[in-house]
């Protein structure tokens, strides 16, 4: 036991000894870190949301059948029920659609804006849903050919382009992080490299009195990752920041908004996942950087 | 262990210190039986990769409690030859044995614990200008994992030893020459190694304070510790009335024993 706090007592002392000589280094190392972690975090957070997005949309069999003018979806749901792939049909009045969208748009004077526009300029909607997804592009193509039908919408397109979207985003975040994560390590090792410099007597008769090499380099090894830890530590503080304005920002009536603010929750697991990686990300970066700046020392 | 009540005097400027209280354990208190060597050097050969000439087939015994001086001129490789045998350089030909090892073998973990058990001395001190005499001193104990205890146990007997006690707190630059070269004995002596290499331990110093320093060496030897001292001065090393082996042209020789 008494072994152990010496040990632990000389760890802490030689690492705060590191810490003084490296003054504004220090923080130079670990802000590199800090916006290296930040963006990784940040990356992968909004692939999670943008996960959980698609997740969602995978969820919804759903297909709006918008008809053609001054055909009433009372007049077509008969015949659409009858599809053996539909499983629900709902329709939306254009009267219904058009109060909807009033208030979304916080239209102050409904009345006038109906009349500025001749009148409500919306269709009517169907609400198909399908019994699977696989037979949700078949389904559309019968309800296209429709002579009552003017198009249709459904999820795949979305999903789609959300999936190019978060493709092209995993690219330029990948290409971000891997060159700053080489930046932060550059920076931890000529950081941990100079204190081992200014330090350079004490390493040496410490060499010579007979520390051994594990010894010698355990607190550099230490100082390393707690450059990284801090970094981590700050660039969990900014990413949960930024994610709570941001859904302070979005926080509106508006549905689809207020879709994208639920989205914008990460999942218990997440919430508890992210510090994790990040910390252990920081740690990772200030061991290899420990690693490579000691490698540089001659220790026999 | 029952300990000898035997009292020894260092400097008549420095205080009386009970051996009780110097020097805590083994080799100092008993001096081992005087004919076991401690220092084999066969055949040794010292050539830089530039092509200077340190050592030609130089060969050296010495026996445990011996104490010797090194003399030769500037550049002739007395510091080379302390370095031999503490592992910081290696030998281009023959066997360097010490305290059983041979050093150019050792590596890692086993010259590090190696070392522990040499104490050395340098010309320029090589203390850490932030550190006080105490931290200077403790330092060694702690790097080499000691525990709180032991190293406070150690600290104060051994300042006391060389009369630096009352200057535990002060920082290296607040000590002159001959009080620096006291804390890197001091240094060397605190984990009671059974051999200790000084290198030019008066090279910087008034002939007091030189004299001073070999006095606190000759104090250490007669605890039973092998020393060995190079100087360019010999003088001074002739003064000492010890054996002098003098380093010339890459050859040992014995001038006094």
């Amino acid at each position: 036991m008494l072994q152990i706090l010496t040990k632990l007592r000389y760890l802490c002392r030689e690492t705060l000894s590191g810490l003084q000589r490296g003054g504004w280094m220090n923080w130079a190392a670990i802000s590199t870190v800090t916006v290296s972690l930040f963006l990784f975090g940040l990356s992968l957070q909004t692939s999670w949301q943008l996960d959980a997005l698609l997740a969602h949309f995978g969820s919804q069999l759903e297909i709006s059948v918008y008809l053609q003018p001054d055909i009433s979806g009372q007049d077509v749901i008969d015949q659409v029920q009858a599809f053996p792939t539909v499983q629900e049909v709902r329709v939306v009045s254009k009267e219904e659609a058009w109060q909807s969208l009033l208030y979304e748009l916080r239209v102050a004077d409904p009345d006038y804006a109906t009349q500025q526009l001749e009148g409500n300029p919306l269709v009517d909607e169907l609400k198909v849903t399908a019994y699977s997804p696989q037979s949700v592009p078949n389904l559309v193509e019968r309800l296209t050919t429709l002579p009552q039908v003017d198009y249709c919408v459904y999820i795949n397109e979305a999903r789609e382009q959300f999936e190019q979207l978060q493709a092209g985003l995993s690219w330029v975040s990948l290409s971000l992080i891997s060159i700053l994560s080489i930046t932060a390590i550059a920076v931890v090792t000529t950081t941990l490299h100079l204190i081992a410099v200014a330090r350079r007597n004490e390493l040496e008769i410490m060499q010579l009195v007979g520390a051994t090499k594990v010894w010698i380099i355990i607190p550099f090894i230490c100082q390393g990752i707690l450059f990284g830890l801090a970094g981590g530590i700050l660039s969990l503080i900014l990413i949960t920041t930024l994610r709570t304005l941001i859904a302070q920002f979005l926080f509106t009536e508006q549905e689809f908004l207020r879709f994208l603010t639920e989205q914008l929750t990460l999942t218990s697991l997440q919430m508890s996942l992210l510090p994790l990686i990040l910390l252990s990300g920081g740690g990772g970066i200030g061991l290899i950087s420990s690693y490579l700046a000691l490698r540089r020392l001659a220790l026999r | 262990m029952k300990t000898s009540r035997r009292r020894i005097v260092i400097n008549p400027q420095t205080r009386s210190i009970p051996l009780e209280n110097v020097a805590p354990t083994r080799p100092f208190r008993q001096a081992p039986p005087p004919k076991e060597i401690i220092i084999r050097l066969q055949d040794v050969s010292k050539i830089y990769p530039d092509g200077s000439r340190c050592l030609i087939g130089a060969n050296l015994n010495l026996k445990r409690g011996d104490f010797i001086f090194i003399t030769g001129t500037s550049g002739t490789g007395k510091s080379t030859l302390l370095k031999l045998l503490y592992g910081e350089e290696t030998p281009s030909s023959g066997q360097i044995y010490v305290n059983g090892s041979e050093v150019h073998e050792l590596k890692g973990d086993h010259l590090a614990k190696f070392r522990r058990r040499i104490g050395v001395v340098f010309q320029d001190y090589k203390l850490i200008p932030n550190r006080t005499v105490a931290e200077n001193v403790a330092f060694v104990l702690q790097a080499q994992g000691r525990r709180q205890q032991e190293i406070e146990r150690r600290l104060l007997p051994t300042l006391k030893m060389v009369g630096l006690a009352h200057k535990a707190d002060a920082f290296p630059d607040q000590l002159s020459g001959g009080e620096q070269q006291r804390v890197s004995i001091a240094r060397a002596i605190v984990g009671t190694p059974p051999l200790v290499l000084a290198d030019e331990p008066t090279g910087n110093l008034d002939l007091e304070n030189a004299t001073q320093i070999l006095r606190t060496l000759e104090n250490l030897n007669t605890y039973g510790a092998t020393i060995i001292v190079t100087t360019h001065d010999h003088h001074l090393a002739g003064l000492s009335g010890k054996p002098i082996v003098e380093l010339r042209q890459g050859q040992l020789y014995w001038q006094k024993r």
